[in-house]
């Protein structure tokens, strides 16, 4: 674990109960960081940049079939594997617990995503297209990437400093709830709850608590800070 | 002190001389010599509240706006329908007021019909060119010369566009691809209701859904998304449980705790049987029935002729497994039943509905928290008639129309090929669009006319589902007209207006805004005047008038019996030695009924269930892909009576084996770069009337054959297909 001072530790819980599968979070994480789409070919090659996907996986045959959803994003880790393999320090950890991405030391050696057990480091391996006037939809509080640079999920870096901005400006602390992911906000069965897992109060760190609870790949003890809870059962939990 | 200890010093003196300058807090440095002219500040945005139009749920939205540039959508939090939250599509809405694609300026049309040749003209030019060829349609005599198509409409755009259409003998025909006529003739026979009910579903302990994709497409996928979330994990004592009854396991299915795959045209037998279980196992609340005037001794007489054994036969299903859903759903009150867009698509879709309506009665779950709900008021809105539709097709081909009008709707694309409605539409003499984008009607007009899009544009949207909520959401302009477009109910006005005509209650006051807001004025029932102003900017600000309602309607007020009947047998077009599968075609998760493909974030979304994008495709059931001997990717020619496509196949675990799959939302020739020759149509193959008798639109009801024809199908998918058969994740 880190020994931040900081008094943020973010942290999200997905909970795999309420999650339906139906990608306002995959749109509205494009929308809120500037994620180009790369056109059919490029798709096919494998290269969509999306920060967060839906993972679906099918269990059993017809007709004892299930078909489970599993929102897969940067899960953040405090033992982030992407970290220590870069060349250029351009993956590090920040020290409210996020796996930061400095965009212009990135050189594209690629060895972070290659070394991310979850796949979720995308590579600009083109020169990212927004025909006129779709250029003006850009969200001016991130970058827009540039061919040769990794890109991932950063929690919504821009909300977070601009709610610890108000924050400090207020003399006090970022509230529960007060900043929000662009997933977490659209989200329509309230699957996806972000917030500060430092605060031992806070909804993310008491339902982070459940006994619902597992990591994506645990086994391999990166301490992610993404955790997910079970769905089932016929009782509430 | 060593280099080490210099740099510390000099670093926290400098962070002190920092610190110390914060507390004086500089408010500003530099005021702005020059402020922008529309009052924004550079580097704060502004937020606006409106409606998102990408399907008729009509949910709150709030605009991020920097600097004059629309940003991002956020769910509004005040708006009762969706309470902060928004779908994939009022997310990507956005790239409709920025597309490439977008129709910039009126055209009117150089080459010949289809070919895609315009040239630029004035709006005045333009207006002045429909003036004329509307002049004279009044004194046309009693043939309507002139036919409006439009989605359905309500309030002041209604009443605009009805006001047109008269001044101009005209015809308004509504319509919607996804058509909700069999749901309201459904609904006026059994709880005397126009309009279509909403389901509580957030305090209900058990919900079936029989073919309602309420979380993805169904009516109002986000309101029910939000209240899906609270039904599993909302209470600390009971988890709602959900099962689905259906051929095919929808997104929403996969999120049900059972699913019950149902034989296509049978979830009313599966409903009725269900009723029949709750019937003679007393399971029904007695009370409840007297209310609604039904007789349990003539229930059971109207399913003598189904005891369980033959449901189970008929439906494909176990006689334990829709026991124990019968069981479930009369127990766990409240429980809500709900029937969707696949069951309301058969030719027995009528019967069906109310079949699955009976269940809700049965367990007395009408007018209660948890259950089935309607608004105090019942909104008349002006239902499309896939009937009238018709018609206009033969009016148009005999001659008789002589100036056809669009508006936001793609009836090219959007009918079976075999309806014959581009041969018709080319008979019209003169076809103008106000459509944004160059779709596959607007690609026929001779003159378009092009509207703003949703984020320019000032109106008003209801619901499609009130239920126990009475709202009105205001749209308005959240940017400056980004193109040369002309709000569309301002030229109308200005065409009455060139007449010297007048729409009674709206030309008084000028332009559409001053109209919208007169009829905001009248619904919040203030005196014009200062103190309205006030409530003006307030409802602009919300996002509407919200009068949270909550009485729901208790009693049905129908004005016939309700008499139950088992549903008939449901038919097909297509022999079944011939045709041996059917087709089942759903409006698409991303895409709908195909008014979103043209937004790029959407396409490259990938589908939830197969994760395919940039496509169409085929499901198929894994056995008869190998019996067939066709792989995943592989493409396939489906034919049926009434024609043929070529389709790259997903193998699909979660399907019966008799049936194939295909989502709508693809297939359009036109519609901008990302959308246009795009994978296919399916409704190229179907029938335009399956269902004789009522003549309604029939998308579940054709029977197809395949045939293997490469293995290079050009599916796109983001998943590997055997990556994602992962036994060790069962749990969750």
């Amino acid at each position: 674990m880190s020994k931040s001072k900081s008094n943020y530790k973010w942290g999200m819980v997905i909970d795999l109960d309420r999650c339906t599968g139906c990608s306002a979070c995959v749109v509205a994480c494009q929308a809120e960081n500037n994620v180009p789409v790369v056109g059919e070919e490029r798709s096919a090659e494998g290269r969509m940049l999306h920060w967060l996907r839906i993972e679906r996986y099918w269990d059993g045959e017809y007709p004892h079939v299930r078909a489970r959803f599993i929102p897969v994003l940067c899960q953040q880790c405090d033992n982030a594997p992407c970290e220590p393999v870069c060349p250029v320090y351009a993956s590090y950890q920040t020290p409210e617990g996020l796996n930061g991405q400095v965009y212009n030391r990135c050189v594209g050696t690629r060895y972070c995503a290659n070394n991310c057990p979850w796949s979720v480091r995308v590579f600009n391996f083109h020169e990212p297209e927004w025909p006129k006037p779709l250029n003006d939809q850009l969200n001016p509080d991130v970058t827009v990437r540039s061919k040769g640079v990794m890109e991932k999920c950063t929690f919504c870096i821009q909300r977070i400093n601009r709610g610890k901005m108000k924050a400090k400006e207020e003399g006090r602390l970022v509230r529960d709830d007060e900043i929000q992911p662009a997933c977490a906000q659209t989200c329509p069965p309230g699957a996806i709850i972000f917030g500060n897992m430092a605060d031992k109060g806070s909804f993310v760190f008491r339902l982070s608590r459940s006994s619902r609870r597992f990591r994506l790949l645990e086994d391999l003890g990166t301490e992610p800070v993404v955790i997910y809870l079970k769905g089932g059962g016929r009782e509430g939990a | 002190m060593n280099r080490r200890e210099f740099l510390q010093l000099t670093g926290a003196a400098a962070a002190g001389g920092a610190l110390s300058s914060c507390t004086i807090n500089p408010e500003k440095l530099i005021p702005l010599l020059v402020p922008p002219e529309d009052g924004s500040i550079p580097g704060v945005a502004d937020y606006y509240a409106s409606i998102c139009r990408q399907c008729p749920a009509g949910c709150g939205i709030i605009v991020r706006v920097s600097e004059g540039r629309a940003n991002k959508i956020e769910g509004n939090p005040l708006h009762p329908v969706n309470k902060g939250k928004l779908c994939a599509r009022g997310q990507a809405a956005l790239q409709a007021l920025y597309h490439p694609d977008r129709i910039r300026q009126p055209l009117k049309r150089t080459g010949v019909r289809g070919s895609g040749e315009f040239s630029p003209v004035s709006w005045e030019e333009g207006l002045s060119l429909l003036a004329e060829k509307l002049k004279g349609m009044k004194t046309a005599g009693a043939r309507k010369g002139m036919i409006f198509f439009t989605p359905e409409l309500q309030g002041t755009i209604l009443q605009l566009v009805k006001a047109f259409t008269e001044h101009f003998n005209g015809m308004h025909v509504p319509y919607e691809s996804l058509s909700l006529e069999s749901h309201r003739k459904a609904s006026v026979d059994v709880y005397g209701r126009y309009e279509l009910p909403d389901y509580d579903i957030g305090s209900a302990q058990y919900i079936i859904s029989f073919g309602a994709d309420f979380l993805e497409t169904f009516v109002s996928p986000v309101r029910y998304g939000d209240a899906y979330g609270r039904m599993r994990r909302a209470r600390p004592t009971v988890r709602g449980l959900f099962t689905y009854a259906g051929p095919r396991m929808s997104m929403t299915a996969a999120s049900a705790d059972s699913w019950l795959p149902v034989k296509t045209g049978k979830e009313g037998i599966l409903a009725a049987g269900m009723a029949g279980v709750i019937l003679d196992e007393e399971l029904y609340d007695g009370p409840a029935l007297n209310i609604y005037g039904l007789n349990v001794s003539e229930l059971k007489a109207a399913m003598a002729d189904y005891p369980l054994k033959r449901v189970a036969e008929e439906t494909g299903l176990t006689e334990r497994d829709i026991f124990s859903a019968s069981r479930d759903f009369a127990r766990l009150r409240p429980s809500i039943a709900i029937a969707g867009d696949t069951v309301a698509h058969q030719t027995n879709g009528i019967d069906s509905i109310k079949a699955v309506h009976l269940l809700n009665l049965l367990t007395g779950n009408f007018g209660k928290q948890g259950g089935v709900r309607f608004s105090p008021k019942d909104l008349k809105q002006t239902a499309s008639s896939y009937s009238k539709l018709l018609d206009t097709i033969d009016d148009m081909s005999g001659g008789s129309v002589r100036v056809a009008l669009f508006h936001g709707v793609d009836p090219v694309y959007a009918l079976p090929k075999t309806s014959g409605f581009e041969k018709a539409l080319g008979k019209v003499p003169f076809i103008a669009s106000f459509s944004s984008f160059q779709c596959d009607t607007t690609r026929q007009a001779d003159l378009i006319l092009p509207d703003h899009t949703d984020l320019e544009s000032w109106g008003e949207v209801i619901p499609s589902i009130g239920g126990d909520i009475g709202v009105v959401g205001t749209v308005q302009p959240v940017v400056r007209p980004v193109h040369n477009t002309l709000a569309f109910p301002d030229a109308l006005l200005s065409l009455v207006k060139t007449e010297g005509g007048k729409v009674p209650g709206i030309s008084a006051y000028g332009d559409y805004p001053a109209v919208l807001k007169e009829h905001i004025r009248q619904a919040s029932g203030h005196k014009p005047g200062a103190d309205f102003e006030r409530v003006w900017t307030k409802t602009l600000q919300r996002g509407g008038i919200f009068k949270e309602d909550s009485k729901p309607v208790k009693s049905i007020n129908r004005s016939g019996k309700f008499i139950f009947t088992v549903p008939r047998k449901a038919v097909f077009s297509g022999d079944e030695k011939q045709f041996p599968f059917h087709l089942h075609i759903y409006p698409s998760a991303i895409m709908f009924d195909g008014r979103s493909a043209h937004l790029p974030w959407l396409q490259e979304t990938p589908d939830p269930m197969t994760t395919a994008v940039w496509g169409t495709w085929l499901e198929i059931n894994p056995k008869t892909a190998g019996s067939l001997g066709i792989t995943h990717g592989d493409l396939v020619e489906v034919e049926s009576p009434a024609g043929s496509i070529r389709v790259p196949v997903v193998i699909y675990p979660a399907i019966r084996s008799e049936v194939m799959a295909m989502p709508l939302g693809q297939g359009h020739r036109n519609f901008g770069r990302y959308a246009a020759g795009r994978g296919v149509n399916p409704l190229d193959l179907l029938e335009t009337v399956v269902d004789k008798e009522n003549r309604l639109p029939a998308l579940g009801a054709t029977r197809v054959r395949i045939k293997r024809i490469s293995k290079k199908g050009g599916l796109i998918t983001a998943g590997h297909p055997d990556g994602s058969y992962r036994g060790e994740l069962l749990e969750i």
